[in-house]
């Protein structure tokens, strides 16, 4: 058992999702940062997949109730094992009593904290995960809260796995988000085309797990148009009637009404995990050829390490 | 209806999915009702990682280190060609309670001003004949419902309301619908059902999909005691 003395920011229980439920308009939620997650899950010796716990900004604080291996991975946040300095992206042992701290990010938004054996809470269409606004997953589809227990497996305490040079991805305040056209592309005028991939754009307070209204130039259509309602996904960049962009995360909605400007490549939606109020956002152009050798590349140098884990 | 407008464009939604989209300015019963036919004939081959049907579109996402962008739209087009000739199986009429007005319908006075009907002519022109279920989501539970009577076409409101409840019955524009969740919402709210269209603790918990049909029957306010 571990017990929450302080959930944080915003603190919930991810694992990889549950992907193939937005036509119930059920988004696949997850882990916001799966690169980050599948790290520490594989630390702490656990399968990339896991349940493991994510602190949005940081604040945490847990107490273990009985030795165990943890491994810690995502944005910086100054991590302390009864005061004690620990390392991010590293796993270490802890003893009954120990109480795990962190404290504010910087360069990046969400830190995991993988357990060995995992973390157990019950399953909702296949997957633990907390989905906030219809309270589903996770300790009674809520954040966590001062109080809580959550139960972790009895395995007894695993090697700690180092994770190899080259491995370890940089979190900067900058976030490059490599694209590709919408649906909607072609309507949005020539200035505001160039606009998307050169200008930079920040996000703003409105940032959260569902997505991030971010301020920038501003972006305009050709023609005012009115949309029918229609299906949206992760990493989608869509623009208000205000002509101001909303970039969608993991637990964004299944369908929306404005057009959609960009879609971010597969292998860098694991960053949108790691905006946090305030970064900066670039949008860089992709080809379809591009992403698919960028994919592949990456798959096969992360596949190599974490079993079964693709971006 | 022509051929043109069934004959969909296959559209690149960033480099894993597709968005089939169908040509039609308004709502069209016969472009959804094949959107649902597609998705039925597309469901039969593991391809497909979601497929997600909307009003005048559906979008089919695929694992693009399995499949290529080219093989993607092959299989679309060829489905596209194959649904053609499917036949429109009759979905059964799902019934859902609805109290209209009063405290379950704060913009019930709105649509009798814009309407110039009397409250009962309302109750009466909406729930008078079944609607489909177009689309669900952009939250859990969330029915999208095919085109309601002229005289009750309304425009959301300008800023959304922060708290819809559960169950509500709203319109927008030529649009009805029901709200699966507590949640924020623009919708002009005119009834409410008990039904919950979401429940996480039922064995099945959403009580219609997309591509059913529902009907509204007017009830007294006892059914929510």
């Amino acid at each position: 058992m571990i017990e929450v003395l302080n959930g944080g920011t915003q603190t919930t229980l991810q694992d990889a999702g549950r992907p193939g439920m937005r036509h119930l308009g059920i988004p696949s939620s997850g882990a916001a940062d799966q690169l980050s997650f599948a790290l520490a899950n594989w630390m702490a010796g656990n399968r990339w997949d896991a349940l493991a716990i994510e602190c949005a900004l940081g604040g945490l604080h847990i107490k273990f109730q009985s030795s165990n291996t943890v491994a810690i991975a995502g944005a910086e946040m100054w991590a302390q094992v009864n005061g004690q300095n620990v390392n991010n992206f590293s796993a270490f042992s802890v003893e009954k009593g120990d109480i795990l701290t962190l404290s504010f990010a910087r360069d990046g938004c969400r830190s995991y904290i993988a357990i060995a054996g995992g973390l157990k809470a019950p399953e909702f269409m296949n997957s633990s995960s907390t989905y906030l606004p219809a309270k589903i997953g996770g300790l009674n589809g809520c954040a966590l809260r001062a109080g809580d227990q959550l139960i972790s497996s009895n395995r007894p305490r695993s090697a700690q796995r180092k994770i190899p040079q080259g491995f370890t991805p940089k979190l900067s305040r900058h976030v490059v988000l490599r694209s590709l056209p919408g649906p909607e592309w072609k309507i949005l005028d020539k200035p505001s085309q160039r606009h998307l991939f050169v200008s930079p754009f920040h996000a703003t307070n409105l940032t959260d797990r569902m997505g991030s209204r971010l301020k920038g130039d501003k972006i305009t259509t050709e023609v005012p148009i009115s949309m029918t309602s229609s299906p949206l996904l992760p990493g989608t960049l869509q623009i208000d009637t205000n002509g101001e962009p909303i970039l969608m995360f993991a637990d964004g909605h299944c369908t929306g009404g404005y057009p959609r400007a960009l879609q971010v490549i597969q292998s860098d939606k694991w960053l949108l995990g790691q905006i946090a109020p305030g970064t900066q956002v670039s949008f860089r152009r992709c080809f379809q050829e591009h992403s698919k050798k960028i994919l592949k590349a990456r798959n096969s140098f992360y596949g190599g390490l974490i079993e079964g884990f693709t971006f | 209806m022509s051929d043109t407008e069934l004959t969909p464009d296959i559209i690149e939604y960033g480099d894993s999915a597709l968005l089939v989209q169908f040509k039609t300015n308004s709502f069209s019963l016969d472009v959804n009702n094949r959107i649902h036919q597609l998705s039925k004939t597309l469901s039969s081959k593991p391809d497909w990682q979601e497929l997600v049907p909307g009003y005048d579109s559906i979008l089919c996402c695929f694992d693009m280190a399995r499949i290529s962008m080219e093989r993607a739209k092959k299989n679309i087009a060829t489905a596209i060609k194959k649904t053609a000739s499917v036949e429109i199986t009759e979905s059964k009429i799902i019934e859902v309670p609805v109290v209209y007005g009063g405290i379950y319908g704060p913009d019930m006075a709105a649509i009798k001003k814009s309407s110039g009907l009397n409250q009962s002519q309302i109750i009466e022109t909406h729930s008078a004949q079944p609607y489909s279920v177009c689309m669900m989501g952009f939250i859990p539970g969330f029915c999208f419902l095919s085109e309601i009577p002229s005289p009750l076409k309304h425009p959301r409101h300008k800023s959304p309301r922060s708290l819809v409840p559960a169950g509500s019955v709203g319109i927008a524009g030529w649009q009805t619908g029901i709200y699966g969740l507590d949640s924020p919402g623009g919708w002009q709210i005119i009834g409410r059902t008990p039904h919950k269209m979401f429940d996480k603790n039922r064995e099945k918990p959403f009580l219609v999909k997309a591509g059913d049909k529902i009907k509204f029957i007017p009830s007294s306010k006892a059914i929510f005691s």
